[in-house]
């Protein structure tokens, strides 16, 4: 049975460029680092041929967690309840403990239908989004017969319609759902950046038990006040300070390594991986002697 | 329409209406162009990459810059019904199929055609492949043979299989194609024969045929004055194909004990 304790220290991203690579050096200890590894269920659903084999190989060898980018909880378009079948089935048969979706949409009701758009489009912070979004993750958990997780998302247009900041909104929706948060610590750092906020003041009011793991990325700058959440880059110093930050405030928690653009070898990818693994051990000591003393 | 749902999703309706077509729908009131433009740009270019990665050669054929039309044409117009990513390229297939005729005239006769056949390579590679029951030595001639589920018979009006930028058909040419997954999960081409093509297709219909009845069909389809050398011929056909991949075995016959 899928437990979600299996999800510990540091994970990766799933990429098909990785995987070759991954199975290559699996058992030794150049990757030991990686503990658990993350899959969106849009590309893997229904799958036959070569990636049925690969994903059976790593559902044997490691934890997977689900990150989905379509449900679009925030979207005009009624839940596709067809797909959460799916996912259901999906997260049953590979074990997959947690699944996660955006605080977004990527639909619209296009000509009266549900249109997917694929990508993460930002929604209003108001006080009926709130109602709207928190019923439909409901809604899912009870398809699901488990609790989601949701992401702050990044984004890049603050509607002018909107009545709170994003703090506030993301709480709302957190506490009238009752679901976890998967916190993206990149995502802190580029929306602080886009919307001139303090993003330790943000992480301030994270409710930290509601954490189920968390995401660090790169990103980037197209202007110095416009970061764009590519994840195609080095994780800069900033959102290091922000995880080590998370850390202290809130004990250390699982944390996964998205790199999905300009994707280097994973003996390169591999540093992240580890530094990952060294801030949470620091943390960890440093709690260990904070109790002793 | 719209005064009865909540002023979010008035928003929200206004703001991926631009995303889809930014010319006819202004982008929402107090919202600033270049905030706006990295939508624009993040879902055109996460489309674009989709249908460029499963159509090379169409793209090639098109050039860029109709190339860049018609998926513009593909967001502005066409609502995808899928949310997963590997669907998409079959989403724009729908979309080319009923696309208005100001950009169907835009494109070459062969283009469906040719996009259909890039796409076949993606289904067989990643469609699963449903568990069958066959029984490895059986007769093909004396009982019903069994085909791998992720065989596909094709029959397109152009040779696709050979056009590229630089051989581009400038005729209609009838071309019958087998694609399948072999053992080793690897997607195989191959060009029929009508003859093979018509054994194939009986085999396939229901209820099907053994081999040598839908080879006799065929014999007598052709008027050949020798039958047998039709059945000889079929015989090997399918001995070679069952030693591709193509074919597994024969129909299990249920024994009484």
């Amino acid at each position: 049975m899928a437990n979600i304790s299996q999800i510990q220290g540091v994970g990766l991203g799933l990429k098909r460029e990785l995987i070759p690579q991954i199975q290559a050096l699996y058992g030794q200890k150049d990757i030991a680092n990686i503990n658990f590894v993350e899959i969106a269920p849009e590309n893997w659903i229904d799958i036959g041929g070569k990636k049925a084999k690969q994903l059976d190989w790593f559902a044997e060898r490691y934890p997977i967690v689900c990150h989905g980018l379509c449900l679009s909880l925030g979207g005009l378009s009624p839940l596709n309840i067809d797909f959460l079948r799916q996912v259901r089935n999906f997260l049953g048969r590979y074990r997959v403990p947690v699944y996660t979706e955006h605080l977004s949409y990527s639909t619209d009701a296009y000509k009266g239908q549900a249109g997917y758009l694929y990508d993460l489009l930002p929604i209003p912070f108001t006080e009926e989004a709130i109602l709207y979004v928190a019923k439909r993750i409901r809604q899912t958990q009870d398809i699901l017969g488990q609790r989601i997780g949701i992401e702050n998302a990044s984004f890049y247009v603050t509607a002018p319609i909107s009545e709170m900041d994003e703090l506030t909104f993301l709480k709302a929706v957190l506490e009238e759902a009752d679901c976890l948060l998967h916190l993206d610590i990149n995502n802190i750092y580029v929306n602080s950046v886009n919307f001139g906020f303090d993003p330790h003041a943000f992480l301030s009011g994270i409710p930290g038990e509601r954490i189920v793991y968390s995401h660090v990325a790169g990103h980037f700058q197209q202007t110095p006040q416009l970061l764009v959440d590519t994840h195609g880059e080095d994780i800069i110093d900033p959102v290091w300070k922000l995880l080590e930050d998370a850390y202290q405030r809130f004990g250390t928690f699982p944390t996964l390594l998205e790199r999905d653009n300009n994707i280097p070898p994973l003996n390169m990818l591999m540093n992240e991986v580890n530094k990952i693994a060294q801030i949470q051990q620091q943390q960890k000591l440093l709690t260990t002697s904070r109790l002793k003393a | 329409m719209s005064q009865s749902i909540p002023s979010f999703q008035r928003y929200q309706q206004a703001f991926t209406a631009h995303i889809r077509d930014p010319l006819n729908h202004p982008r929402p009131e107090g919202v600033p162009a270049e905030r706006m433009a990295v939508y624009e740009e993040i879902v055109f270019n996460n489309l674009l990459e989709s249908i460029s990665a499963c159509f090379p050669i169409a793209r090639q054929v098109c050039g860029k810059r109709l190339w860049s039309t018609l998926a513009h044409a593909f967001l502005r117009d066409h609502s995808a019904g899928t949310p997963l990513f590997r669907k998409i390229p079959e989403e724009f297939l729908s979309y080319m199929a009923n696309a208005s005729p100001e950009v169907q005239q835009l494109l070459p006769p062969y283009l469906s055609s040719l996009c259909h056949y890039e796409w076949i390579e993606l289904l067989v590679a990643t469609m699963p492949a449903a568990e069958t029951a066959f029984d490895p030595n059986g007769d093909l001639m004396a009982h019903q043979p069994v085909f791998t589920p992720t065989m596909q018979l094709l029959s397109y009006d152009y040779a696709v299989h050979r056009i590229s930028r630089r051989n581009q058909p400038k005729e209609m040419a009838n071309t019958r194609l087998l694609v399948y997954r072999n053992h080793a999960e690897d997607v195989k081409f191959m060009e029929l024969n009508p003859v093979t093509y018509r054994l194939l297709e009986l085999l396939q219909e229901i209820p099907p045929y053994t081999g040598k009845q839908a080879l006799t069909l065929i014999a007598g389809e052709l008027n050949h004055p020798e039958p047998e050398k039709i059945i000889l011929f079929g015989g090997e056909i399918l001995e070679e194909l069952k030693s591709q991949g193509v074919i597994l075995g024969s129909k299990l016959t249920h024994t009484v004990d």
